[in-house]
């Protein structure tokens, strides 16, 4: 039955080039328990995202920094078919994969605790509301 | 007779399409250049740069983000099979300001300049193409 549909069958590689990498050597100058937070953005520029971390009951919190970046390349194929009653098309794409990623998480005195590399999705939190310690302050 | 036939098939198939799509102005280097931290104040900084493209608060303190980004996509049709590139590179940054408003620290990644149209078997982003477009940046005093 889907054979006799007419369709139309492309290949495409494609390639995405997103943000610059982090690689661990830009992190070798970096020392846990020492580096600050402005000696981090120096040596690596402007983070992707910044989310709250560690927030205290007095409002004493710390921050993760997250970079992300991507190169990837790879096939796809999409497949159309369809007449005037139906139609429709299946794509595949083999480029959308999880994004590298490197995140850093500073104390409440804005200096380095530890680094990790991970892909976005793993390493950003999956809630980012604000502490509620403001709320609870002014109740 | 058939190959030369398809070849030709092939020829007239074949296209190309270049697209570029810029979000937000390009930021202002000699602006970031004037910020002190632990002078300048969170009002100096949205009057210099205006409005945040996000701002997040961090216990007390809170920080603000600024960024444009500028794509380049490339993309070449032969009939059944086609190439595609995307290139997208970021001005971004952010900047930390104490309980009090006041600056804290800042960093920035200017790279917007550094975005180019290729295909996917192409290498861009070689430090001497950086360089070169650096360079030319910093003569326009961006």
């Amino acid at each position: 039955m889907l054979l006799a549909l007419p369709a139309c069958v492309t290949g495409s590689y494609d390639r995405v080039r997103l943000q610059e990498p982090v690689a661990e050597a830009d992190l070798a100058g970096l020392a846990p328990g020492r580096s600050s937070l402005g000696e981090c953005l120096q040596r690596l520029g402007a983070p992707w995202r910044v989310v709250e971390y560690d927030v205290d009951v007095d409002g004493n919190a710390g921050a993760a920094l997250l970079w992300t970046w991507r190169d990837a390349a790879g096939w796809g194929i999409e497949v159309q078919y369809g007449d005037e009653n139906l139609s429709g098309s299946v794509s595949y794409d083999a480029v959308t994969a999880e994004q590298p990623a490197c995140m850093l998480w500073f104390d409440h005195l804005l200096v380095l605790q530890r680094w990790r590399f991970g892909t976005a999705g793993d390493l950003l939190p999956r809630r980012q509301r604000p502490a509620p310690f403001a709320a609870a302050a002014g109740a | 007779m058939l190959r030369r036939t398809s070849a030709a098939s092939l020829l007239l198939l074949a296209s190309c399409a270049l697209g570029r799509q810029d979000v937000n102005e390009p930021i202002d280097g000699a602006a970031l250049r004037a910020f002190q931290p632990g002078a300048t104040k969170a009002a100096e900084v949205v009057a210099a740069l205006g409005a945040p493209t996000e701002v997040v608060q961090l216990g007390r303190r809170s920080a603000y983000r600024y960024d444009a980004t500028r794509t380049k996509s490339s993309a070449l049709f032969l009939g059944v099979i086609n190439f595609g590139n995307q290139d997208a590179r970021q001005d971004r940054v952010w900047l930390f300001f104490d309980d009090k408003d006041v600056l804290l620290h800042y960093g920035a990644t200017l790279s917007t300049h550094r975005t180019q149209y290729a295909l996917p078997w192409e290498d861009v982003h070689e430090p001497e193409d950086h360089a070169a477009r650096d360079a030319k940046r910093a003569e326009s005093g961006r």
